[in-house]
């Protein structure tokens, strides 16, 4: 064959091959068993986690199986880095697992794009029961009105902080309800006494900055657009700026970057470098393994009101899979049969069903864990209303509000050229 | 003469042992912190453990409870398809080279130029289009997940090699072809008998490398691979690092280095091969 | 047949006529018989993958939506790019400025290494394998802890420098300096090209030496007019492979930064920057095209390199071009 009709027949396989997946996606038909049936099913299931919560989530599973012999799961599980970028990709091949756990990172961006079920008719008719759940925790769920994901595991906004150390400076432990003005001077006390930095510095921490908004009576988002304004960072950065500013009351800006990781490990709390950072109240138990020093926790500085019940995970549907109805049942006997609570525990955060999650307290030894259970329990009988899920477009916010507080923190910016920069950037992400 | 030879020796010597300190520091480091407490291992900066905890290894050996299995499983996997990957690349990559190095046919300029290009494009734009071109194939998922991570290597798709080998092929004396070719043979005994026979180095750095990336590749076989049991170390190991409430810091880094053996003996073993200079004087006569 | 021996081989030696029409035909079959298996590999597993990459690099595709959602945008991620993205020239800044330093560093370091290794002293193959253990390490998890906890603030690197006197930095961890610890990275792993150098050192015929010695040649001599030329088609392809690698660099970057390109962008290499677009940013459409941009860019690079290889380059096969 000579050299040009071999490329001609090449051009024409490529031509065929490229629109093959064009043509074989988008049909999801299919009748779709009911959760009664008793035809074979088999649901695949995807989540992040470590090798405890997978042991328990297979448990809670086989325990569903044991109900419904008929149902049986195909399990994956990883670490969470990586993990989006497999779902995508699986996504992107018509291959997503038929439930998978995600988070409000990334809700909306799968909810808008209509990779998720939408469960409202689910929850209607009671198929999926959420009359148990705190009402702002399963609405946490809700994108375009449309309940996107089931919310599993409640969580809210926590500030560690090293008690061992401070109670050998003599300092006073800090408490909810402190401003965040009275917060800074506390930590530069503390920081002087103790001779480590009184805290960790959070202007590259949404949530903290998410917080502090909702104090003023603004929000992240409102809407499909930002609920703040480039003042309020500039703020934001200013408020900070003062606080690095008095000597030891936060580290210097490399160490703060150091803790601005997600790891756990690095916290700065933990690896001794501050006397306090700003994490998940879930996240004191994890903290605590990591350091021999005693750790407290708190809600973060200004009124606890501002705080919500955010929803540390969800188990969301994909749209596309055949066995919709037994996805449905499946995550709702997850999330309300109280022996499949006590089996999954406290391991994605407090159980939304608030009977499980009496029955699962009562059982709990670790008294870290306790500690978390009781301020997140204590906190959670003053929220306020849930803010909207975060938009599309929220992982950008997340890194380039990292990226504008350490050019401030790193003296390469001004605070009103960072927060610039940052709304300018983040509102294009926004109206992708 | 011989006390100057002695001394040179000697001075070589010294400065390959003082580069190399310097540059194994990093991995004393590792191995030091394998033995660490869940406590210190990030706090401690130095190499060596406050609290020696050698129970990290078993530990990190046993970590799956979920899936029962050990980390030798992993080993298994990984072995397994690096091998698999080692000797579709020596195969296939050594015949195109022999082609592009040495065989006169239409296009050759055109395909190596186009070879060469597919090395330039990011692979994480591939990502997408190939996981669903594999779907397409029928090659994703069933008892074999490795087939997307093994098959391709099987027809010459890492160019890196090929290139490679061409190169080496190329330090090879035309001499000896023609002296073949008049002897009577036709371009596939030539490559028998004289290409392929010197062709030692490019094989032994092929497989090598062939072997390290394919054990270290975290990505693809994060896409590929849904069962735990078929994890592949690389994936395994981060495995450790999502703990919500496990120590698992240490053992992450005891299995890390655990995981150096093997590769470490398979560069050894194979590096072997390159002591014995390939001498062209040997096919006098 | 005896091989007949010249103190330097010649650049273009004298070629046995190519034969009879039947000879050259039967080369070309034999051309494409061999080169089959990549031809299919190409075809079946490249190709496609490619020409899919670059089509959606004309389109707003965001790996999410259905197909049916998929619209072109022709050329306006290109455009945007260009005139838009202030983000990609840092990241071309900062690519460059990694390869430029990096690569040469870790090819010389390489290289000198491999020439130390050379000799048969006792344990070399040993030796050989502890230099190359860093390249073991990979783009592995550990490395990263590893890395991070040598060059922050409290860690081993200040430690040492604290031992001279010079006080410390946050390195990993400042803007100014946290490239700088992936250049270190990135050369502390020649371990590779230091491989194939040694293979190519052993490829040099012992009797060219000899014959060397046999004139007279001290070590310098037998070092720029035997060594040299011999190894420099090996020299050639570890060039063009690190300087391809290197502006390609990624998983360095990924690890020690923790997938952010920071502190402040610092280490936003070029594939870091496009990972980001394709993966969290879902705009997989323009992390396409950026990838089709640097394939023109480093396309462009290769073919300089092949064009001055014609000058430096000498092939034992005759001095064939490319």
């Amino acid at each position: 064959m000579s050299g040009t009709s071999r490329r001609r027949l090449l051009a024409a396989a490529a031509a065929a091959a490229l629109l093959l997946p064009l043509a074989a996606c988008g049909d999801d038909g299919g009748s779709t068993p009911t959760a009664d049936s008793t035809k074979p099913v088999e649901l695949s299931f995807f989540w992040w986690g470590g090798d405890a919560r997978a042991k328990l989530t297979e448990d809670a599973l086989k325990l569903y199986t044991a109900k419904h012999p008929n149902v049986t799961f195909k399990t994956t599980w990883q670490a969470n880095q990586g993990y989006f970028d497999k779902l995508a990709t699986l996504t992107a091949g018509n291959a997503a697992p038929d439930i998978f756990q995600i988070d409000d990172n990334y809700l909306t961006e799968y909810a808008a794009r209509n990779v998720t079920l939408d469960l409202t008719s689910y929850q209607k008719s009671g198929k999926l029961d959420t009359s148990k759940f705190p009402e702002s925790l399963w609405k946490y769920g809700v994108v375009d009105g449309k309940l996107a994901g089931v919310a599993f595991g409640e969580n809210t906004q926590g500030l560690v902080y090293n008690k061992t150390k401070l109670t050998a400076a003599n300092q006073p432990l800090p408490t909810t309800g402190m401003s965040w003005e009275q917060f800074i001077s506390w930590a530069t006390a503390a920081g002087a006494a103790a001779k480590v930095p009184g805290t960790q510095d959070p202007s590259a921490d949404y949530k903290a900055f998410w917080v502090w908004l909702r104090q003023q009576g603004k929000d992240l988002y409102k809407g499909k657009e930002l609920g703040f304004t480039a003042q309020d960072v500039t703020a934001w950065f200013d408020l900070w700026k003062g606080a690095r500013a008095a000597a030891g009351t936060t580290p210097p800006a490399d160490v703060i970057r150091e803790g601005n990781a997600t790891d756990i490990t690095k916290q700065l709390v933990v690896t001794g470098k501050a006397l306090t950072s700003w994490v998940w109240v879930n996240q004191l138990p994890e903290l605590q393994k990591n350091t021999k020093d005693e750790l407290g926790v708190m809600a973060y500085p200004g009124d606890p009101k501002a705080q919500w019940a955010r929803a540390s995970m969800y188990f969301s549907v994909y749209r596309g899979s055949d066995k919709k109805d037994v996805a449905v049942d499946v995550i709702n006997f997850l999330s309300n049969d109280p022996e499949a609570g006590k089996i999954l525990g406290t391991d994605r955060g407090l159980p939304s069903n608030l009977d499980v999650r009496t029955t699962v307290e009562g059982t709990v030894t670790d008294k870290a864990m306790k500690t978390s259970i009781d301020v997140e329990n204590t906190l959670g009988k003053s929220f306020g209303p849930s803010p909207q899920v975060p938009l599309k477009g929220h992982s950008t916010l997340r890194s380039e509000l990292i990226k504008a507080a350490e050019s401030v923190q790193a003296g390469k910016a001004s605070s009103a050229q960072a927060a610039e920069t940052f709304i300018a950037a983040v509102k294009t992400a926004i109206s992708k | 003469m011989r006390a100057a030879n002695a001394a040179k020796q000697g001075l070589r010597l010294l400065v390959i042992l003082a580069i190399l300190a310097i540059i194994l520091y990093p991995l004393a480091w590792m191995l030091g912190s394998s033995f660490k407490s869940q406590e210190e291992v990030l706090s401690n900066v130095s190499v060596w453990p406050e609290h020696w905890t050698p129970g990290n290894y078993p530990e990190g050996w046993t970590h799956f409870k979920s899936a029962a299995v050990t980390f030798g499983r992993f080993f298994m996997n990984s072995a397994l398809v690096a091998v698999l990957v080692v000797i579709g690349n020596g195969v296939s990559c050594l015949l195109a080279a022999y082609a592009f190095a040495r065989l006169r046919f239409r296009g050759r300029k055109l395909w190596f130029a186009i070879m060469i290009g597919t090395l330039l494009l990011p692979s994480h734009v591939l990502i997408v289009p190939q996981f669903i071109l594999f779907r397409q194939l029928g090659l994703v998922g069933g008892d074999f997940p490795y087939l997307p991570l093994v098959v391709p290597h099987f027809l010459a798709t890492e160019a890196f090699f090929v290139f490679l080998m061409v190169q080496f092929m190329r330090g090879i004396p035309r001499e000896l072809d023609e002296a073949a070719k008049i002897d009577g043979c036709s371009p596939i005994g030539v490559f028998r008998s004289v290409i392929f026979p010197l062709s030692r180095p490019a094989l032994v750095t092929t497989a090598i490398f062939s072997f390290i990336w394919t054990w270290n590749d975290f990505f693809k076989q994060l896409v590929y691979v849904s069962q735990t049991e078929r994890n592949t170390v690389p994936v395994a190991l981060r495995a450790f690092i999502d703990s919500s409430g496990q120590v698992t810091v240490g053992p992450m880094f005891a299995m890390s280095v655990l995981s150096l053996v093997p590769v470490f003996l398979f560069f050894l073993a194979f590096q072997r091969m390159l002591v014995e200079g390939i001498n062209t004087s040997g096919l006098k006569g | 047949m005896a091989l007949t021996t010249t103190e330097r081989p010649t650049r273009h030696s004298a070629r046995v006529p190519a034969g009879s029409g039947r000879g050259v035909r039967r080369e070309g079959r034999a051309g494409y018989l061999f080169l089959s298996p990549w031809l299919l590999g190409f075809a079946g597993f490249t190709l496609l993958p490619m020409l899919g990459s670059l089509l959606l690099s004309f389109t707003d595709y965001d790996i999410l939506s259905d197909w049916s959602e998929l619209h072109f945008v022709g050329f306006d991620n290109y455009r945007r790019m260009f005139t838009e993205d202030p983000a990609f020239w840092h990241a071309v800044k900062v690519t460059v400025l990694f390869g430029v330093i990096a690569v040469p560093l870790k090819l010389a370091a390489a290289f000198g290494v491999a020439l130390l290794l050379n000799r048969e002293t006792r344990g070399v193959g040993f030796f050989r394998g502890l230099f190359y253990l860093p390249s073991l390490l990979g783009g592995s998890v550990a490395l990263g802890y590893v890395w991070y906890s040598m060059f922050n603030r409290d860690g081993s690197f200040n430690r040492l420098l604290g031992l001279f006197g010079i006080g410390g930095e946050g390195w990993v961890n400042d803007p100014d300096w946290a490239l700088g610890t992936l250049i270190l990275l990135a050369v502390w792993q020649f371990g590779a090209p230091m491989v194939i150098f040694l293979a190519g050192l052993k490829q040099v015929p012992a009797e060219l030496y000899e014959a060397a010695s046999v004139d007279g040649a001290g070590a310098w001599r037998k070092f720029w007019s035997v060594t040299m030329p011999m190894m420099s088609p090996v020299i050639f392809f570890n060039l063009v492979l690190e300087t391809i690698h290197g502006f390609q660099g990624f998983t360095s970057a990924f690890v020690i930064s923790g997938g952010t390109g920071g502190p402040v962008d610092s280490t936003l290499m070029y594939t870091l920057y496009l990972y980001i677009k394709g993966f969290t940013d879902y705009e997989m459409g323009y992390a396409s095209a950026l990838a089709w941009v640097f394939l023109a860019a480093i396309g462009l690079l290769t073919v300089v390199l092949f064009s001055t290889g014609r000058f430096w380059v000498h092939y034992s096969d005759g001095g064939d071009e490319r």
